[in-house]
């Protein structure tokens, strides 16, 4: 029974197969297409996920775990500590960089100026740039820097801190590159990334700040972004 | 008949005048194209490609009063600039690196491209005046 059924389906004429994959390529088509649409407009969550069980009214569920910022201490251009707890309920935009880089970071500062001007006074979104020189950028050198760029305020915040756990952050977390490098002008090769995180500390984005249509995508996402704590 | 030579001199001296006055606007504009490609690399970082500069953090070129002394901007340029410093009237105070890599007649090009952008020059600063400039600020850097 089983192979008469299939044996007219082998004998079938060519041109069958010719329509049938012509229909398979337009269903998978739609399909993809479908797929597409059904994100709802949502940035996707970026990094490792681990699947996790935990125990719901007594049974194991299983459900899967986004990579998250972890809580740090650093010290930001006024002295006083930042958290990650600093940052709760915020859309943020996190860089490294160094006062003193001649490469890409003015590059840098002037495309993150131009988010801040953006969305200046906008309580739900702050940027936290990391020194990765924190032996020469010190609390008053990173203020002088913060004030000439013409920022005021708390919602833009250049941090410093423990050299080891700036770069850890920033390799782990942020997955970003950076490391000394001797030959490199400023002595260090780092990333222009910008990482957009969202309120749960999620990486949503990750943008070349180096470039003004890499951050026009980054404004055009936070928006998408504070969209979906609105609705 | 001697009219006709004075009038043939005459054209002779105009062209060659004309041809010269080529020759140096070719020059020039070359300086300029390569002029501006090394400032897109090795300056516009900080002082933008527009040469406005960044807030209070890198001073302008454009329009920029510290341009008046045109063989301390030739020695900075190699040799880089610490220390405060007034532009416009402003106070900056970051350094600025040195860019040993520049050759004397890429210092020069790009001298010619900034002169001719964003101040009121537009003649060419030749290599052959660069070279003792560099020279002299050399053995100053030197004996510091």
């Amino acid at each position: 029974m089983l192979k008469q059924s299939l044996i007219p389906v082998l004998t079938r004429p060519a041109s069958f197969w010719a329509l049938s994959s012509r229909c398979f390529l337009v269903i998978g088509l739609a399909l993809a297409f479908s797929s597409c649409s059904s994100t709802d407009d949502k940035l996707p969550i970026l990094g490792q996920r681990q699947a996790v069980t935990k125990l719901v009214d007594g049974k194991p569920v299983t459900d899967s775990s986004y990579q998250t910022i972890p809580d740090f201490a650093f010290v930001s251009q006024y002295g006083d500590t930042v958290t990650a707890k600093t940052l709760d309920g915020k859309v943020y935009v996190a860089d490294f960089f160094f006062t003193s880089c001649p490469t890409i970071c003015p590059k840098m500062k002037v495309q993150l100026k131009r988010v801040y001007e953006k969305f200046k006074g906008n309580s739900n979104v702050m940027m936290l740039s990391h020194t990765i020189d924190p032996a020469h950028d010190s609390v008053p050198v990173l203020k002088e820097f913060a004030d000439n760029l013409g920022i005021a305020g708390r919602q833009w915040l250049f941090v410093t801190g423990d050299r080891e756990k700036i770069y850890d952050i920033g390799q782990n977390s942020y997955m970003v590159t950076a490391q000394a490098d001797s030959t490199a002008p400023g002595g260090v090769v780092h990333s222009g990334a910008f990482i957009l995180v969202d309120k749960a500390k999620h990486i949503r984005g990750i943008y070349d700040g180096t470039t003004e249509a890499g951050v026009d995508k980054l404004m055009a996402d936070i928006d998408r972004l504070l969209a979906e704590y609105k609705s | 008949m001697i009219r006709t030579g004075a009038m043939v001199a005459l054209l002779l001296v105009l062209i060659n005048t004309i041809s010269c006055q080529t020759d140096v606007e070719i020059k020039r504009q070359r300086y300029i194209t390569e002029g501006i490609l090394i400032y897109k690399t090795n300056c516009a970082n900080c002082h933008q490609t527009n040469g406005q500069g960044l807030a209070a953090l890198y001073p302008p070129l454009a329009g920029s009063d510290y341009l008046a002394n045109k063989n301390t901007v030739i020695c900075l340029i190699r040799y880089g600039q610490q220390g405060p410093i007034q532009v416009n009237g402003k106070r900056y105070n970051r350094p600025m690196p040195a860019q040993p890599q520049l050759s004397d007649l890429e210092i020069a090009e790009l001298t010619t491209y900034i002169y001719n952008e964003w101040s009121t020059e537009t003649t060419v600063t030749d290599v052959k005046t660069v070279t003792p400039v560099l020279d002299q600020c050399r053995e100053k850097v030197a004996s510091q």
